[in-house]
Order: structure tokens, then C-alpha cells, then sequence
């Protein structure tokens, strides 16, 4: 009785959420297809990959010029690499530290989280005082590159944490009892136990670092990272050639899903049958 | 004489306070089948764990053929450890499993090779060879890990409960196969468990732990024989225990002791206070021998299994002990539940030891 009412209207209210959530992606969706004599809203004049063209320099651009983002979309991408290197290496080696207790290793660990708790714009502007008085010129490699690993590796070391947490120590001591160097026993055995955690962690310093914006602003310099050239384009005037990109950003954001989602299958694969040892 | 492993007052104490082991002493001989058996935190485990060297020593000494190897990391012991739970890589196959530690070591691809196919042939693994672990079911798995921690030529093997997460059939099976192994490798084992039926038919000798410290050191059959300390005596096989006022020496080797049922002779000093009475040694009809114990009471239960007879007396005071007969004797299917019994117990057989 309970579940005949209760069961349609969870889903109901599931769908709902879920059209919410990502309504405003479908609207951008559907007006990067304008026509070029269309605007940045409804309705839709003529369906056309105009912006599309525009976009990539295919069309004419005498009208609206072209994006600026060639660049910018360079740069984010290598400090997003830059980033996530760096913080997963960071993460996955203070993860390790703190699975054995040290002295301090309470204080140490909220320190390391607070990276990700601080308010972005105040870690921005006192970054940008920081290096005024010290006299260091901002730039995205520089400056905002050290607000991005601050930033982003809490989240890699609390993604390495949890899987150390379930990581049966016991396959360790078993190689070093073969004679095995601890160095050795981390390359050979560890790591590629804990690859599946290392991949979610690069995942989130490399998707948190391409979009960041409040602790870029500041710290960016004179060149702009993609977010912050698309904000800037936002002041002047909005022509559907912004949602064409938008699209494009967001399918290579699934492409990057779906890959760690297919290196996670082949490997989760091979921790299940590790899970599967404990039982017959 | 170099001793195998040597362990000298070796004691491990929490950075709390807490003792977890104290003054382990214990010399092992070349090819000598060790057991650590006692209750589940009565530190068998970590003991193997701190010679393994996954844990610190804080007192005393551990000796590896004749050299201090107290704080030396494991990596760089003559050991070799079997888990519980197997431990092998999920990432390799059973070959790779197996030729991992030598393949580390960088011994040659043809050195390698024949050592591992040897290894797996004797093992029967080679069917599995390239099979991942996870197929293979748990007495498959253990096997694996014994071929991988032998392959490297260890002179000490250390198994942490190999046995425990097997059923019984297949734990009377790899039982058996191990002490094969042993005695065919010539090597020195060292086999924790909390099972006494493993650490009783597998070793020469048994050290019994309880709270960190050890109770006894004896082969299996002197622990049943012989127990050294009221825990070993009731963890040990089926014990009853008398207590009484020591009255010196008997007659040699012999002491007495006066308990509320009697006076008894046994095996000791004369100035013990404990008297152990295996529940084998009672005799149902008494011999009528000068220095024979005899105590009255009533059968209170009987059950017969099989070829034993398990039998509970009471005696006055309303003490129960268990009794263990053979079954097949007219007397002991004469027996009727309330009807008087006279038990009788050889001094020999009897061990006085101190509370």
C-alpha cells in the first residue's frame, strides 16, 4: 500500500531533481544550435552549427568577433596538469605517511584540509598581497599554481586516505617478508593496488583546477585561465558562441569521465576478485 | 651450539603501557617444528610478528643463527611469513605470486624459472600457473602463499594461524602436508595457533601463552602429561584440579599433598599446592595398590562415544570430575547414573604443581 503511493512519488521527485540540475546545461544545449541572426535566448530562430563554425574560426567573424579562449584554454589545461601531478603525488605520499600515527599528526591533518575549507577569494587576495610585498610577479604558472595545490590536493589526500583505510596491510608485509625493499614493495605491490584511488584523485585535482575561478582572479596575472576568459567575454556582450563552447567544454569533461571510468572498470575488476579472496 | 632463532627475555610494551609480551625466552634447533598456542590476545601473534620484524622489540633480544637481528627490518631476515588471510597479490597471477621475491632479487630468468616450476610442481600448482589467485579456491590459495614464502629459501618459515580460514576437511589435509613439507625441507617452523588439536599433532614442541607471558614449554605429550601451571592444566586437554596443604616429599620424586577428599601422591616437590588429575587417570575399579588414591562418589552422568566413555562423579563437597574410560570394559556398562563409584588414581599419573 505504503510502497504504491510512495515508490512513483520518489521517482517522480527523482526526476524532477535530476531535470533541475541539469536544466540549465540543456538550455545552453539547445541555444548553441541559434542561428547566426539569433540571440543568446529563446525562442530559437533556425536551427544551425553557426557558432560552432564561429567558434573554431570557420566562419566569418567580422560581426561578432571570435572567442577568445584559444589560449586561455591552453593555459588551464597545462596548470590542470601541472595541479593535479602535484597533488596527487602529494596526497598519495601524506596519505601514506598518516597511516601510521606520528607526532603532530592530528594538527598536520587539519591543517592539510583547511587548503580546502578557506574561503577562495580571501586566499586569492591574500595571495596577490603576499607576493605584491615580497615583490613576485603573478602569473598563472606561479602564483595561482600554488593556490590550485593547496587547493586541490585536501581532496587527494582524503580520496588516498579512505583507500588506505582498506588496504589490507598484510600484502605488504607478506613481500617485504620475501625480502623485498619497502621502496620495491611500494612500486611493485602497493601502488598498483592503490591505482584505482590514485586515478579518482587525479580526477578531482585535475577537474577542480580547470574550472577554479575565486583563487585565479587575483593570483592569474596578466594571462587569464579559461574560466577567467570567459567571465571576462561575459562584461562585453553574450552571443550563443559562448554556449557552443560550453557544450564543447562539457563533452571534454565527459570524455575525461568515461576514460577514468574505463580505466576504474579494469581495475576494480581485479580488486573485486582481491575481495573475493576473503570468502570460500 | 648456534641455535636456529633464540629468543632472549624478549618483550614488547605498548607506548600506553600496556604489555603485550615479557620475557619470552625460547631456543629453537635447526628443523624444529615450533607451535605458539594459547587464547585468542595472549601474544602468540605479535611474539611471531616481532621476529617476523613487522613489530618493535622493546626488551630483550632476538637471535637468527647466531647473529642479533633485534633491529634488523624484516626485509633482511633468513624469515619467511604465511598469513591467515593468504596475502597474495591481486594483481598477479599464481607464477607471478610465486617468482615475486626472486624476481626482486634479480636472480637469474633461468635460475628463476626452474626454482618456481619446481616449487609449483610440488605444490600441484602448475595447472594454475597463469590463473589469478581469485579462481582458486582457499586451500589453493594457502598453498600459493607457502610456495611463494618457500621458494625463497627462508631458514625460518613463520605462519601466522595458516589454518584458520580453511573448513575442517581441508584443514586436516594441508595439516598433513605441512608436516610432510617440514620434515622433507629439513627447515624450521614456527606455527602460531589458537587450536590445540593443530599445535598438539604438528610440533615437537608447544609453548603455551597466556597474557603475554609463557606458561610452558614442553613436547605435546609432556603438556598433556605434564602441565607446569594451573592455566596449561585447564587450557590442556580435560584436567580436574585439587587443592590442599603441601606435606612434604614422599617417596622419591614424589611429594604429598592433604585435600579436603584425601591425601595425594603425585609427581613433585612435597610443597606444591595444586593437585592435576588427568580425566584419563582415573581408574573406575581401584587396583587395591598400597599408594593408590582412592575417592568415593556417585555417577552423576554417562555417555559413551564410541570406544570412550565420558563419565561424571561426583564426590563429597559436590565437586564434579570428569572421568575418561575405556568403554568397552563390563564394569563401566554396569555402571547406572546414582549408583556409588570408587575411583582410583595412580601417583604417577597425578602432577602436583604451585597456584
Amino acid at each position: 500500500m505504503e510502497s504504491r503511493i510512495l515508490r512513483p512519488t520518489l521517482a517522480l521527485y527523482t526526476v524532477a531533481f535530476l531535470l533541475f540540475l541539469y536544466g540549465p546545461m540543456i538550455v545552453l544545449a539547445i541555444l548553441s544550435f541559434q542561428s547566426i541572426d539569433g540571440g543568446p535566448q529563446f525562442p530559437i530562430r533556425d536551427w544551425s552549427i553557426y557558432w560552432y563554425q564561429h567558434l573554431l574560426g570557420m566562419a566569418e567573424t567580422s560581426r561578432v568577433s571570435q572567442l577568445p579562449v584559444g589560449d586561455s584554454l591552453i593555459r588551464s589545461i597545462i596548470l590542470a596538469f601541472m595541479t593535479t601531478v602535484v597533488s596527487t603525488v602529494l596526497g598519495v605520499m601524506s596519505a601514506e605517511a598518516f597511516r601510521t600515527k606520528f607526532k603532530g599528526s592530528g594538527p598536520a591533518f587539519y591543517l592539510i584540509i583547511l587548503g580546502m575549507m578557506v574561503p577562495g577569494v580571501l586566499v586569492g587576495l591574500g595571495m596577490a598581497l603576499l607576493s605584491n610585498t615580497l615583490g613576485i610577479a603573478r602569473a598563472w604558472w606561479g602564483t595561482s599554481f600554488v593556490l590550485h595545490v593547496v587547493y586541490t590536493y585536501p581532496f587527494a589526500f582524503l580520496v588516498m586516505l579512505a583507500i588506505f583505510n582498506r588496504f589490507d596491510r598484510t600484502v605488504e608485509e607478506a613481500s617485504l617478508s620475501l625480502g623485498v625493499s619497502p621502496a620495491q614493495t611500494f612500486r611493485r605491490v602497493t601502488f598498483p593496488i592503490i591505482f584505482p584511488g590514485v586515478l579518482s584523485a587525479m580526477l578531482f585535482s585535475f577537474t577542480l583546477s580547470y574550472d577554479e575561478f575565486a583563487r585565479t582572479l587575483f593570483t592569474a596575472g596578466r594571462d587569464l585561465t579559461l574560466p577567467l576568459a570567459i567571465y571576462g567575454t561575459f562584461s562585453v556582450e553574450i552571443y550563443p558562441n559562448i554556449f557552443a563552447f560550453g557544450v564543447l567544454t562539457t563533452l571534454f569533461s565527459f570524455t575525461l569521465l568515461v576514460i577514468y571510468g574505463l580505466l576504474m572498470k579494469r581495475f576494480t575488476a581485479k580488486a573485486a576478485r582481491f575481495t573475493g579472496q576473503e570468502d570460500a | 651450539m648456534v641455535h636456529d632463532l633464540e629468543l632472549i627475555s624478549v618483550g614488547k610494551t605498548y607506548s600506553d603501557g600496556t604489555v603485550a609480551v615479557s620475557d619470552f625466552d625460547l631456543k629453537v634447533e635447526k628443523g624444529e617444528f615450533v607451535a605458539f598456542l594459547g587464547p585468542s590476545g595472549c601474544g602468540k601473534s605479535t611474539t611471531l610478528r616481532m621476529i617476523a620484524g613487522f613489530e618493535d622489540i622493546t626488551n630483550g633480544e632476538v637471535m637468527m643463527m647466531g647473529h642479533n637481528v633485534t633491529h634488523v627490518p624484516p626485509e633482511k631476515r633468513p624469515t619467511s611469513m604465511i598469513f591467515q588471510n593468504y596475502a597474495l597479490f591481486p594483481h598477479m597471477t599464481v607464477r607471478e605470486n610465486v617468482a615475486f621475491g626472486l624476481d626482486v632479487k634479480g636472480t637469474p630468468r633461468a635460475e628463476r624459472d626452474r626454482k618456481v616450476d619446481r616449487i609449483l610442481d610440488m605444490f600441484d600448482l602448475e595447472v594454475f600457473a597463469d590463473r589469478k589467485a581469485d579462481k582458486l579456491s582457499g586451500g589453493q590459495r594457502q598453498r600459493i602463499a607457502l610456495a611463494r614464502g618457500l621458494v625463497v629459501e627462508p631458514e625460518i618459515l613463520l605462519l601466522d594461524e595458516p589454518l584458520g580460514a580453511l573448513d575442517a576437511n581441508l584443514r586436516r589435509i594441508i595439516q598433513n602436508e605441512l608436516k610432510l613439507l617440514q620434515r622433507e625441507l629439513g627447515i624450521t617452523f614456527i606455527f602460531v595457533t589458537h587450536a590445540q588439536s593443530e599445535a598438539l599433532g604438528l610440533s615437537d614442541r608447544v609453548v603455551v601463552m597466556s597474557n603475554g607471558v609463557v606458561e610452558q614449554i614442553s613436547p605435546p605429550k609432556e603438556l598433556y602429561r605434564r602441565p607446569a601451571t594451573p592455566f596449561v592444566a585447564d587450557f590442556i586437554g580435560s584436567n580436574t584440579v585439587f587443592e590442599g596443604i603441601p606435606r612434604g616429599a614422599g617417596a622419591a620424586g614424589f611429594g604429598r599433598l592433604e585435600t579436603p577428599l584425601g591425601t595425594f601422591e603425585g609427581v613433585g616437590q612435597g610443597n606444591e599446592t595444586l593437585a592435576v588429575v588427568p580425566a584419563e587417570a582415573f581408574r573406575i575399579a581401584p587396583l587395591g595398590t598400597p599408594d593408590e588414591i582412592r575417592l568415593d562418589g556417585t555417577l552423576a552422568e554417562r555417555q559413551l562415544v564410541g570406544a570412550v566413555g565420558h563419565l561424571k562423579v561426583r564426590l563429597p563437597g559436590d565437586r564434579e570430575v570428569a572421568v575418561e574410560v575405556s568403554a568397552d570394559r563390563p564394569e563401566v556398562r554396569a555402571l547406572i547414573p546414582g549408583a556409588p563409584v570408587t575411583l582410583g588414581i595412580d601417583p604417577a599419573s597425578v602432577t602436583l604443581i604451585h597456584a
